[in-house]
């Protein structure tokens, strides 16, 4: 097969970017060939066999091993194959992705999965500011595909997020899912502050603690019994605190009135 | 061929390809799930007037459908996949969008897809939400019980066959009657298929053509009990007085043929003594309809039935 295994020989002294490695991009390559494939560290550029051990692998995956917190922009617009990271990652993970799989084991920093279309993205720890959102100047943020947060995430969550599922197993941050445009968002632990700041659409689902509820969003209880049946069948299939969700009861809160009111917070009782 | 003192005709059901779907309809309970499939598979016993055949194709449990409610499958056939675009939008927009608690689903996911809220969704005059789960996109649209689910497209498969067919030969309307109740209570067991007109069966089997210029289709005088003296043609024997047509619908070639070995099944084990005596079907002459389904082919105990 033609899967590598790239093991960090030691922490770089400068941020990396990882963007030009996919599964793709390393397939069909000798092991010399990915030896010399440059990388850019800080403003030079440097071949990966000076950074990583390379091993070649049965499986057609791309896996990254150590600390690779200063490695940014890894499964950068990722269309296909397999990423797996054993150890921390630096910001941008799986930005842009269309397709395929990534997994990161531990935490990751900001803004991954900003722009995410499609495919599925892992983080076993938890994840920095701006996942899921937008890319500066960008109308939208993740438009596509899931993510899923084993950990907790920081502010700003799903900012301007437009399609997609978007699943946090411990906390949020403050201004979880602002300027939401469409999509879902379900998160199992607790809420920062104003949740839903700006959202035009889209679903929040607060599985955990309710969170404080901002002034400009009302209150609703009319029946949608139906649409969260199928919300939540599709949400337990990913398991931990969402597994029981069909089984409870929806609140619902429309807003934000300050930008249409088509969004909705619902808070699991 | 005689079984059971029934004669069965060396004759065929001629059937012609067309374009069907299957909708799925969840309720608050079974009873609301059925007023919309009735409503909507109403006026839909011929393409000849009706622009689509469609029927009830079974009950579902609720751990059969999508929101865990209970519901009614139903399959609908046209013509063409446009048409039937078109009776599908109407009718559940006439039928299932205004049905209290109703929400509809695709029931076929491969072939062509065609709308199914997708057009339905401006009824909510801009207040409507789409989400995608599971990769389906369903709209909610607001209506006064809450809101109205309905999944955006459902899928056609090009490969239904409709117009298989039983003539049912009975000495009167009585024993007629009964045959068809009790074959139609036979098929309807099966998946696949429908049976289009009321209670399934069809009093007023057609011939092509009539003396008038403008008429595609007129009563089918060889089977006319009461033109038995009369036609220049009669089909029917002195013992015959009175004669049922079962036709069936199905989304291929096989589940028509399987619906109709049922039926002929169902008739034979009856016997003679029920009042039916002959067994026929209704053809072109095998020119018209690519699927012909011979009925000494399909008695149970004999081999495939379609040439």
């Amino acid at each position: 097969m033609s899967g590598w295994t790239l093991t960090l020989k030691q922490a770089p002294a400068l941020r990396l970017d990882l963007r030009a490695l996919s599964p793709a991009a390393l397939a069909g390559l000798s092991a010399d060939a990915v030896a010399k494939f440059g990388v850019w560290h800080g403003n030079e550029s440097v071949a990966l066999g000076e950074l990583f051990t390379i091993t070649a692998r049965t499986d057609d995956a791309l896996h990254f091993e150590g600390d690779l917190s200063r490695a940014d922009r890894i499964g950068w617009q990722l269309a296909a194959g397999r990423i797996h990271v054993d150890g921390p990652v630096g910001d941008y993970l799986g930005a842009g992705m269309s397709g395929g799989e990534i997994v990161a084991s531990r935490d990751a920093g900001l803004l991954a999965a900003c722009e995410m279309s499609g495919g599925r993205l892992e983080i076993g720890g938890n994840v920095g500011d701006h996942a899921a959102s937008a890319l500066p100047g960008s109308m939208d943020g993740m438009r596509g595909g899931t993510l899923l947060v084993r950990g907790s995430a920081g502010a700003r969550f799903g900012d301007r997020m437009r399609r997609g599922s978007a699943l946090v197993f411990g906390d949020a941050g403050d201004f979880l899912a602002s300027r939401m445009v469409a999509g879902t968002i379900a998160v199992a632990g607790r809420i920062g502050a104003h949740a839903g700041y700006g959202m035009r659409r889209g679903s929040v689902v607060c599985a955990g603690t309710a969170p404080a509820i901002p002034p400009t969003f009302v209150t609703n209880d009319a029946n949608i019994a139906v649409f969260w049946q199928l919300l939540a069948r599709d949400l337990a299939r990913h398991g931990g605190a969402f597994a029981s969700l069909p089984a409870r009861r929806v609140q619902r809160h429309l807003g934000d009135l300050a930008a249409g009111g088509k969004g909705e917070l619902l808070l699991c009782v | 061929m005689e079984l059971n003192g029934i004669v069965i005709d060396d004759s065929f059901a001629e059937a012609f390809p067309m374009k069907g779907t299957r909708l799925v309809i969840t309720a608050h309970n079974l009873e609301w799930a059925r007023h919309a499939a009735v409503a909507t598979t109403g006026f839909a016993t011929s393409v000849i007037a009706c622009g689509c055949e469609a029927g009830i194709e079974r009950e579902l449990s609720p751990e059969e459908t999508p929101d865990g409610r209970p519901g009614i499958a139903i399959l609908i056939f046209s013509m063409s996949g446009r048409e039937l675009a078109k009776q599908v939008e109407k009718r559940v927009g006439q039928c299932v969008l205004t049905c209290p608690t109703t929400a509809v689903y695709a029931g076929l996911f491969e072939g062509d897809a065609i709308a199914l809220g997708k057009n339905l969704r401006f009824f909510g005059d801009g207040w409507q939400t789409s989400k995608v789960i599971g990769g389906q996109r369903y709209w909610r649209v607001p209506v006064m019980d809450g809101e109205f689910v309905a999944q955006e497209t459902t899928w056609v498969t090009t490969q239904a066959v409709g117009g298989g067919n039983l003539l049912l030969l009975a000495t009167d309307t009585a024993a007629a009657l009964a045959a068809a109740e009790a074959a139609v209570a036979a098929m309807k067991q099966l998946p696949n298929i429908v049976m289009p007109f009321p209670g399934g069966v069809v009093r007023s089997g057609s011939k092509v053509g009539s003396k008038y210029p403008t008429l595609g289709a007129s009563t089918n005088d060889a089977y006319c009990p009461s033109l038995r003296e009369l036609a220049a043609k009669s089909e029917l024997g002195p013992d015959i007085g009175s004669v049922m047509e079962i036709v069936i619908d199905g989304l291929t070639d096989t589940d028509v043929a399987a619906a109709m070995r049922t039926g002929l099944k169902t008739l034979i084990e009856r016997g003679a003594a029920s009042g039916l005596k002959r067994i026929g079907a209704g053809n072109y002459g095998g020119k018209l309809g690519p699927f012909l389904y011979h009925l000494h082919k399909l008695v149970p105990g004999m081999a495939e039935g379609r040439s």
